[in-house]
This record gives structure tokens, sequence and C-alpha cells, in this order.
């Protein structure tokens, strides 16, 4: 059924990351998450899956706390990352999202250069101590993110100009350059087309190596193809979540099931 | 027939066509309204516009063409023995036209009968006394032929009048009567209104933009008027603004350059006051602000936009001024002299500019995509590091057509300068000098009592000229900059 069940074995042994007890999200008077459990490993790729409106993406916001932004935001419970308490008062958001990059929906490059694009978190980090430092993050950014061969000859042309599947690898690119422990994406491939995609998703694989990756999608396919865990979400709720093969093959919820062969959603 | 009454009747025949266009049509669909191509309203619509516009339009061209067809007529009339030496045609008919125009108002008035006003051999003294009883002005005597050409001028402009008022009712009528019969259920009614109402829309904007036209064209025939005059080279690059107002010219001294240093230097001290004021403001709006505090502020910030420039001017004259002296006056640093001076008018300038700036800069930030800013946060940047690095790098463009168009705004002030600067015209780097801009010198020029064709009033326009010149390259430059960074991040 699966390509490798040993190493899959393997990776249910990975230490955990991100822990979530109790997490109730409000905008407003909208409950949008009720009472979420859940812990997320390293070196693991989560997948959140769900209809419209289920608070995965919302969730997905939670662990680097880009709610914040959003005033009317309410957050309850608790999330750790490396058994710390990130809604503590004395972590700093902005330090905490420098180690939880994220990618998200729609390619968002920054009106820049491609090289500016990338050195742009080092930059504000002051992760490099020279030109030749920055450079050398930017290529290795560029590489992971294998978007290095198509632009190595134009960093200096404008991130704008790129195809979509392009922009979205160079945001990767960019978000891998901060050297995060944790990655969120959010949808990366709805704005793609089915190459761009599967470009994505290899990538999303080699990523794994290094660091916990949690995806928001709707594909089912994709979540199948690229994620070890799965993560079910319905109105709010955490229905599901357990090994990806198991979800997709023997669910225990009786919504998981009805989602997944398409007859809610 | 006065024009008011004709502009009623072609109204009124355009309401009855709609009327009767809408209720033939309704009768020819026996009143059952699905079977029409379009709303019966249309059929109505059809018949008014008909009937509206083509009269209407046929009448402000005959009022145009009349006056001079009339006038052309008259003037060819007039022999050359009956202009004098020391005067022109062009006067000489100007009295034609006021001693028609007494006439006009002795009838009126009952001081002349009809027929006498008419009659070609009346006697001149008689005529002559009625028009000074009617309280008219007559500046010379009435001459023979001065009285013909005007009594032909009287009856060619009834005439004419008569005619239009006669021509305009019958075209009124006649599409009318075309709209009304155009009304039957599969007549098209709705397409052909659309039409008309397009047509409408691009005769407005055509006047618009013909209007725009007409001023570039009265400035460029009085400019080329005054280069005539006055040598281009020593406009353009004298150092000297000296105008002489013995009404003869020649000794006067036009250059240019002081004033339009003056003009520049007034702006850039208003553009360094607005413009990071206006920026910050802008930011603090669109980026930190609360809704709250953002609905009370930014409409209070744009209560600046609306205080007239004249109100700005006294602020310049009575406090900005004063205080400027207190500090820098003979009492403190002693560099200012008086207190209308570059600086007056620039900080009051840059105050009223300061809406400018930040109203148009805050929707150009606002319009930069969330995620944009997303995307920033998301690498861990603060809140100044987004705005510093990602938006207003996106928004500069627009920034930069905001900051332009600001500063044709102050190129083109006058009021506070004329109150503020004071209106010496020097070169000079200290900004507590008082100087004086294009514009300002623009007013003082056309008012002061010269003779209109000497070089000292005609002077105007070619400053006028080249200021237009100026914000419109000014104009065009910010265009072309908002234009070619517009799509940047889309």
């Amino acid at each position: 059924m699966y390509d490798s069940p040993i190493s899959e074995r393997q990776l249910t042994q990975q230490e955990i990351k991100f822990s979530a007890r109790g997490v109730q999200v409000y905008y407003g008077d909208n409950h949008a998450i009720k009472g979420v459990d859940v812990d997320l490993e390293d070196k693991t790729v989560t997948a959140f899956i769900g209809p419209s409106g289920c608070g995965k993406s919302t969730f997905l916001r939670c662990l680097n706390r880009m709610n914040d932004t959003i005033d009317i935001c309410r957050v309850e419970g608790t999330i750790t990352l490396d058994d710390q308490d990130i809604y503590d008062k004395r972590v700093d958001p902005v330090q905490l999202r420098a180690r939880v990059g994220m990618v998200f929906q729609k390619p968002n490059p920054f009106p820049k250069s491609i090289y500016d694009n990338v050195a742009y978190g080092p930059r504000i980090h002051g992760m490099a101590r020279n030109r030749d430092e920055l450079d050398s993050i930017v290529e290795k950014s560029l590489r992971r993110a294998a978007i290095w061969d198509e632009v190595k000859d134009r960093l200096n042309a404008p991130g704008t100009g790129l195809s979509g599947g392009q922009q979205q690898r160079l945001c990767i690119a960019r978000a891998v350059a901060t050297e995060p422990e944790v990655l969120l994406m959010d949808e990366p491939c709805s704005a793609l087309d089915p190459i761009a995609t599967a470009q994505v998703e290899e990538l999303i694989d080699e990523l794994r190596q290094d660091y916990s990756v949690v995806i928001v999608t709707h594909s089912m396919q994709q979540a199948a193809r690229v994620s070890q865990k799965t993560a079910f979400f319905h109105l709010g709720h955490l229905v599901e979540f357990g090994e990806t093969s198991q979800i997709f093959t023997n669910p225990e919820d009786k919504r998981t099931e009805s989602y997944i062969t398409g007859r809610i959603g | 027939m006065p024009l008011q009454w004709l502009f009623l009747i072609v109204l009124a025949i355009a309401t009855l066509g709609y009327v009767m266009g809408r209720r033939r049509a309704l009768a020819a669909a026996h009143h059952d309204r699905r079977r029409l191509h379009s709303l019966p309203s249309y059929y109505g619509a059809n018949a008014g516009l008909k009937a509206f516009v083509p009269a209407f339009l046929f009448a402000v061209i005959w009022l145009l063409v009349q006056p001079l067809v009339v006038t052309n007529t008259v003037s060819n009339m007039l022999g050359a023995d009956v202009i004098p030496d020391t005067s022109s045609r062009g006067l000489v008919m100007s009295e034609v036209r006021r001693a028609a125009d007494g006439l006009d108002a002795a009838v009126a008035q009952g001081f002349i009968t009809k027929d006498r006003a008419r009659s070609a051999d009346a006697d001149l003294n008689e005529v002559t006394e009625s028009l000074k009883s009617a309280g008219q002005i007559i500046t010379s005597e009435l001459t023979r032929p001065i009285l013909n050409a005007a009594q032909r001028y009287r009856a060619m402009t009834g005439a004419g009048a008569s005619i239009m008022s006669g021509l305009v009712i019958l075209i009124a009528l006649a599409g009318a009567l075309w709209g009304i019969w155009q009304a039957k259920a599969e007549f098209r009614a709705r397409n052909v209104v659309e039409q008309g109402i397009r047509a409408l829309l691009i005769a407005a904007a055509s006047i618009a933009i013909l209007t725009t036209l007409g001023i570039v064209l009265s400035l460029i025939f009085n400019t080329i008027e005054f280069f005539r005059l006055y040598p281009a080279a020593d406009f353009f690059l004298g150092l000297n603004w000296a105008p002489s107002f013995s009404g003869r010219g020649g000794s006067s001294d036009l250059g240019v350059l002081p004033l339009l240093w003056g003009t520049l230097y007034i702006s850039l001290v208003a553009l360094s006051v607005a413009v990071p004021i206006g920026l910050f403001a802008a930011v603090y709006l669109s980026e930190y602000a609360s809704p709250r505090a953002r609905g009370i502020a930014k409409p209070l910030l744009e209560i600046l936009a609306g205080i007239p420039t004249i109100v700005y001017g006294l602020f310049a004259l009575l406090t900005v001024g004063p205080l400027l002296m207190q500090v820098f006056g003979e009492d403190g640093l002693g560099w200012m002299q008086a207190g209308t001076a570059v600086m007056t008018a620039g900080l009051v300038m840059g105050i009223m500019l300061i809406p400018f700036v930040s109203s148009l800069s805050d929707d150009i930030i606002n319009a930069v995509p969330q995620a944009m800013r997303d995307g920033s946060y998301g690498l861990g940047a603060t809140q100044s590091e987004t705005i510093r690095q990602v938006v207003l790098p996106a928004a500069l463009p627009g920034i930069v057509g905001a900051i332009l168009l600001a500063a044709s705004r102050a190129i083109g002030e006058t009021m506070i300068v004329v109150l503020g600067a004071g209106a010496a015209a020097r070169l000079s780097l200290n900004p507590f000098d008082a100087m004086t801009t294009v514009t300002a010198k623009i007013v003082s020029q056309l008012t002061g009592d010269a003779d209109f064709a000497s070089p000292e009033a005609l002077v105007a326009f070619a400053l006028g000229m080249t200021l237009f010149v100026i914000t419109l390259a000014l104009n065009v430059f910010a265009l072309y900059v908002v234009r070619k960074y517009r799509e940047q991040y889309e």
C-alpha cells in the first residue's frame, strides 16, 4: 500500500515539535477552533485536511502567531514549541516567526529582486557577517527550493517577473533562508498548475530531511502523496489524527470516511 | 422671443414627445408591455431626446455664428471714410454695437417709437436725445453712417433671433414627431437611447478637453505677442525683474529667472515640510492607527485641505511671520528683515500640502496587498521593518506621484505667496529674504493700469505659459512614474 513502511515506522518515533492542548480560537463572536489537542513531530510532514471553513488554516496560523495581526482574533489554550509555551508573555512573536517559517496560499514575492527576496530574512535577523556569507545563504536557500538553476543568471531580476510555480518556490526559498525549525504551508499549491505542483511536492518531501513541515491542503491526493501524518478538521473540531496511510485507508471516524470518499465537503 | 422662453418651449415639446412616445408604444403593444422590445419609458425618452438635443445644439451653434455674420456684414457696410484716422474698425464697430443696444433700451423704455428707431432718415439729434433720456451712454456724437449701421445691426440681430426661434421650434417638433412615429413594438428604443446617452457623455468629455485647449491657445497667442515686443533670450535668461510702469516699455527688465528661483525655493521649503509630515501621518493612519483613531483623524486631516488658501495666507502674514521674526529677526538671530519671507510662505504652504500628501499616500499604502505584509511578518520581521522594507518600497511609485502632484500645486499657489513671501523679486539663497513667485507676479502685472498691449502686461501670459509648461511636465512625469511601476506587486 505504501512505498516504505519501515521508514514510516521510524518516523513515528520522532520527537514532538509542536504540542497543542485545548486550543480555542474566536474571531469576535465566531468560535472557529473548538478544543484542538495535537502533537506535531519533527522531521515529518503533517497534512491538515478538511472542508472550507473548518479551521485548518486558522489553526496553522496559531502555530506562528500570525493571528496576532488580526485584531478581533483571540486564542485560548496552550501551544508549546519544544516545550516552551509560544503564547507566553515573554515570547516575542517576531522571533517565534523566525523559527517557524510560513509559505502562503498565493505566491507573494516582494516587489524586489530575486536576490533581495531571499536575503530579506537573513538581513533582518543579521544572519550574515558579510556579503559573501549572504551570497552563500541565498544560493543555498535557492538550491534547497530547487529553483537555483532557473534563476542563477538573473538574481537581480524582479521576483514578481517569475512564473507562478517559480514564485512559490522563491517564497519557499525565502522561508528556508531564515533557517526555521518548522515550515508552515497554507495551501501552497492551490494557485499552481499540475507541473508546478509536482515540483513543489517533491520539494516538500526533500524539506522533510531537515524540518518539520505542516501543510494545509484541499487536495486529498496531495495529502496522501506528501504527508506522513494527517489531521482531519471539521467545523472547528480535530476529528481524527493519525498516520496518513491509516486515515486514507481505514479511518476510525464516520465523518472522516465521508469526507475522504467525497460525501461531505 | 427671449431665450428662456424658447428653452422652455423646446423643453415642453420634449416632455410632450416623451409622454406621446410612451403612450403610442404602449398602444401599439395593446397595453401589454411584454410585447415591447424595450421598456415603455425608453420609447418616450427616444422621442424626448430627438426633440430636445438637435434643437438645443442648433440653437447653440446659431447663437455662436450669428454675431460673427452680423458683425461682418455691418462692418462691410461701413466705408473706409467713416473710420477716423485715430481710431480703428474695431472701435467703430463697438460704437455701432453700443448705439444698437441703446436703441433697444430706448425702445423698451418708450422714449422712441419702433418706427423711428428703424427709419433710415431719422433725425440724428432727436435720436441722440432719446438715447440720452433713456440713460444710455454715447461716447461721441452719433453720425449718420453709424446710426444707419446700428439700425442695420438691430434689424439683422432681431431677424436672426426670430428666424432662429422658428427653426428651433420646427426642429424640436420634427424630432418629437419622428420619435413618436418610431414608437412601435419592434423598435429597439433601448439601444437607440443608450447610443444617445453615450453621445452626450462624449460631448461632455470633449467640452472639458476643448476648454483646456482654448486656455492654452489664448495663452499662446498673447505669449507670441509678448515675444514680438520683448526678446525671448532676455526673458528666459535675464537675472533681473524690474518692470517699469511708465506705460511705454523699453526700460523694463523682465527676466524670469528671479521669479522661477522664488517659485522653486518656496516650493522646496513647502515640500520639505509637507513630504515628511504627510508621509509619516499616512504611515501612522494606514498601518498603526486603530480603525477608531483612523476614523477620527483622517477627516480631521482632510479639513486642512478644505481651508481656502487666502486663509492660509492670513495665517502666514499674521501668525507665522511674526513668530519667525521673534526667533530669526532683529531681536533674535538677525537673519530676517521682515515677516514676509520664503520661510514664512514655505512653512504655511507646506502645512497646506500635508493633507494632499497624506491622503494620497494613505490610499496608496492601503492598496499594497495584505499578502506582502503577511509574507514579511511570516519571516519574522517587525512592523516597522515590514513598513520600511516592504510596504513603502511597494508603494513608492504611487508616493512619488503624490509628491509630484503636491509639487505642482505648490508651484501654482498664489495667495499664500502674495501675503507671506513679499513682492520683491530677487535671487538670494537666504530663506529669510522676501522673494516672490511667478504666480504672484502674474497677478501684479495684470492688476496694474499698464496698457494691455505693453510688454509689462503681456509678460503675464508668458509667465503663465512658462508655469503651465512646468506643471504640465511635472504632471506628465508623475503619471509616467506611477504608470511605469504600477503593476509591480500584481
